[in-house]
């Protein structure tokens, strides 16, 4: 299959977690037939190849089965997306004529995805994503828009997406395995784990032994501003570079594959009414879990208190 | 004459490159540098507390989130006067390490010696080495580099559990202690990473490659291991004449890197900092104030001169049709254009291999790729004894409780050496959030335009005079950029200072 990649407002992160991919590897993908049509950092071609390649494929000469999009698109200033420019016009305007002659559209990244960290308040360069505008459907394409297969703009999120979550997802593509997407347009496959499964301190958790600094061993979901339990990736399923995750070394999951990254509100406190966190685990309801966090607190292990459990 | 003008973007770079190149008699006669994207991120810090940098400013540059952690985590220690652990810095400079080792890897083997297996080079005696060994996907040294970028990585994400874009680092130390089990596998990782640049990149001992202090001793070297990539690659740059060109400012800044908490083998730094202006000039210290950026050619609202990080401000003021042309500002110190990067780090740092080296030939494309090849070397011994050290000190704290008190308003600055070269936040902050931060990217520094007197940045002088065989594929334009490591996703949105602004209808 042939692939073109883009990169919009982007800081290269996605491009950077897709050569840590270990299973498969970029490599073994291009081996199995993968095509890099074009890729920034990796083609050998000079530029002026994209130009004749983006003139190939909007007209139809060259098909183009998967489109690769990552980073922010920039609609700055005044919806010219000049602020982002190729040869003189907004890039942004050359990746939606690509869109339409893909077979497959690919958001690599929460900015992608969702405009993701440049779409942070006050969003000065006017960013959005590929089908979201944050959680609100439509964006650079309308909400209604279909690639030839059928299929929306499939949105990999993450900042950046798991190494494995690209690498496998283009897997999924190369050898024709079923696509099945969730409400914001994620594979469900790598987005029906949260981050809190697998999480190394989760019995910490479960007997509300939290952490009030950072540094420590305990759990970082009441006050540290984990988004763990709320938020849908493999990172604690499936480790990061082989080894390990954020929160397993003790940094909160700030919820990077949710639209609504990087959340407006303080990233390391967690907003709370009274003592239980505003922002409950997906589908928890407020009483039940209040009579289970107290129950759990009286039936801590001292072990736990003392902090005596390696996460 | 013939004078022809050429406007060329530039792929294997992070971000997007476009330069305007004027051609006269087949060389480059005058070079602009334009950065071409905005993105905005200091609009989108301020107002944000301070911790929440921890998180955003990674995010600037996929290839060194890890250096931007580092200088925002340092800025903020800055401003509120905090001093960590021994532990904490030396956990913090293993990541760096490591992060920086991965990215010299990528960028030689990946992004920069692909170019060498050109049908142009057929006449190189080494043709059919140099493209068994550096096509892409194909050759044996791409393929190696992928797979042990990725392993060094491993190294980052056991203290900071990911890479790219953690947050492992924290006013008053890092989140997780140097275990045994970490160490053990940091330990292990390097040593099959030092068998491995040992064989295929070196052809020789590491410890022996390190003792090399002069040039004739390098050439032997090179002449003695055919086979090596170092060998492949040095030749194939000086058959492409990279020797000879992209010499650029002759004044080097670095920022230095990786204090030391304590003295080690008679160091305070694995890397120092230093100025050296021109020529022969000896170094002498950094002195931070000497900073200033200026925007005559550069798309913000215009103001005389140069101003200090701490006073700048940056207020988008795109004019496309006007004398300015770059999203990139003009950094300068001392009122001079400086070039930052492993070169200049290994000169001021005082390496006497690439001293001689820049002694015999200047600082070419060709000593630039090497001293980056060089510094990659010097930081696997600097990790290994790093971790070593760590090992001494298992259950040292990691952090130091940081009082509620001590987050007070006021300024601070981050500087370091990034893969790149010289990095720094400078920070303000009032009322409990940030009312200032800038960055100053290294390739700020280097991808600069022209400043308020008109004089070319670093790469623009580095490509003047620069031959240009065949002006539809400009090889020799592409060879010199490449070798300075173009870091353009850093470059052109520097988190600055500045007021909220709006724009549209």
């Amino acid at each position: 299959m042939r692939l073109l990649w883009m990169q919009a407002g982007a800081c290269g992160g996605d491009t950077l977690s897709l050569l840590c991919a270990d299973n498969p590897t970029l490599e073994q993908l291009i081996e199995e037939g993968l095509e890099l049509l074009w890729h920034p950092s990796l083609s050998v071609a000079p530029p002026r190849y994209l130009e004749w390649l983006i003139d190939a494929i909007t007209t139809g000469r060259t098909p183009l089965d998967i489109l690769c999009v990552e980073g922010s698109l920039i609609a700055g200033p005044r919806n010219t997306g000049l602020w982002d420019s190729l040869r003189d016009r907004g890039k942004k305007d050359a990746i939606a004529e690509l869109a339409e002659a893909a077979t497959y559209v690919l958001a690599v990244g929460t900015c992608a995805a969702y405009g993701g960290i440049h779409a942070a308040p006050p969003n000065p360069a006017d960013c959005v994503g590929m089908q979201f505008d944050k959680a609100s459907p439509g964006g650079l394409l309308p909400a209604a828009w279909r690639s030839r297969s059928g299929f929306p703009v499939i949105n990999l999120a993450g900042c950046p997406t798991h190494p494995n979550t690209i690498a496998r997802f283009l897997a999924f593509l190369l050898r024709g395995l079923p696509v099945t997407l969730d409400e914001l347009q994620r594979p469900a496959d790598f987005f029906s784990t949260t981050v809190h499964q697998g999480c190394s301190r989760n019995e910490y958790h479960e007997y509300d032994v939290e952490d009030t600094i950072l540094g420590d061993r305990g759990c970082l979901f009441f006050n540290l501003g984990c988004q763990g339990p709320l938020t849908l990736a493999t990172c604690n399923q499936e480790l990061w570079n082989g080894r390990s995750s954020k929160t397993r070394v003790g940094v909160p999951c700030f919820g990077c594959t949710s639209p609504d990254f990087p959340r407006d509100t303080s990233l390391f406190l967690t907003e709370k009414i009274g003592h239980i966190p505003l922002r409950l685990p997906i589908g928890v309801q407020r009483a039940n879990y209040m009579a289970y966090k107290d129950l759990a607190h009286e039936a801590t292990p001292a072990r736990l208190i003392r902090r005596e459990m390696e996460p | 004459m013939t004078r022809r003008t050429l406007e060329l973007e530039l792929n294997r770079v992070e971000g997007d490159l476009t330069f305007q190149v004027e051609l006269e008699d087949g060389r480059v006669a005058d070079a602009r540098c334009i950065g071409t994207t905005y993105r905005g991120f200091e609009q989108i810090m301020l107002g944000r507390t301070p911790m929440d940098a921890l998180v955003i400013t990674p995010r600037i540059c996929g290839i060194c989130s890890t250096a931007h952690l580092y200088a925002a985590v340092r800025a903020l220690e800055d401003a509120w006067d905090i001093a960590p652990p021994a532990n904490a810095v030396h956990i913090r400079n293993v990541s760096l390490m490591a992060e920086i080792i991965q990215s010299d890897l990528r960028q030689t083997f990946l992004f920069f010696t692909p170019d060498f297996c050109h049908a142009r080079y057929a006449a190189s005696p080494r043709f059919d080495a140099i493209g068994a060994a550096f096509t892409p996907f194909k050759g044996w040294m791409h393929l190696e580099t992928l797979r042990y970028s990725r392993r060094v990585i491993e190294i980052v994400a056991l203290f900071a559990g990911q890479w790219p874009h953690s947050s492992h680092m924290m006013p008053g130390g890092v989140t997780a202690p140097a275990t045994a089990r970490r160490i053990v596998d940091g330990q292990s990782l390097i040593a099959e990473l030092t068998r491995w640049v040992e064989r295929r990149i070196l052809g020789g001992d590491l410890g022996a490659w390190l003792e090399i202090a002069h040039a004739d001793e390098f050439d032997n070297w090179v002449l003695e291991r055919p086979e090596a990539a170092l060998t492949l690659l040095s030749q194939a740059a000086r058959f492409a004449g990279l020797h000879t060109m992209g010499f650029g400012s002759p004044h080097l800044l670095s920022f230095g890197a990786f204090a030391l908490p304590e003295p080690m083998v008679g160091r305070s730094h694995w890397l120092a900092s230093g100025v050296r202006f021109g020529g022969d000039a000896p170094v002498v210290p950094l002195d931070p104030s000497a900073i200033g950026e200026q925007v005559r050619y550069s798309w913000f609202k215009p103001h005389p001169g140069g101003k200090h990080p701490f006073e700048g401000e940056t207020v988008p003021d795109y004019q496309p049709a006007s004398e300015r042309y770059s999203w990139i500002k003009a950094p300068r110190y001392g009122g001079e254009v400086m070039q930052t990067g492993p070169l200049a780090d290994l000169v001021v740092d005082g390496d006497p291999l690439v001293v001689d080296l820049y002694r015999r030939e200047g600082g070419s494309a060709w000593l630039r790729q090497l001293a980056r090849l060089r510094r990659m070397t010097q930081l696997l011994l600097f990790l290994r004894r790093t971790l070593d050290q760590l090992a001494t000190r298992i259950g040292e704290p990691h952090r130091i409780p940081v009082p509620p008190d001590a987050k007070r308003d006021g300024q601070g600055a981050g500087m370091l050496t990034a893969a790149r070269g010289a990095l720094g936040h400078w920070i303000g902050i009032r009322d409990g959030v940030f009312d200032r931060y800038q960055v100053i990217t290294p390739t700020a520094w280097n991808a600069s335009p022209r400043d308020s007197d008109g004089i070319r940045g670093h790469w623009e002088e580095s490509l003047i005079g620069v031959p240009v065989q065949d002006p539809e594929d400009p090889l020799e334009i592409g060879h010199v950029i490449r070798s300075h490591d173009p870091c353009l996703a850093c470059a052109v949105h520097c988190l600055d200072s500045g007021r909220q602004i709006r724009f549209g209808v």
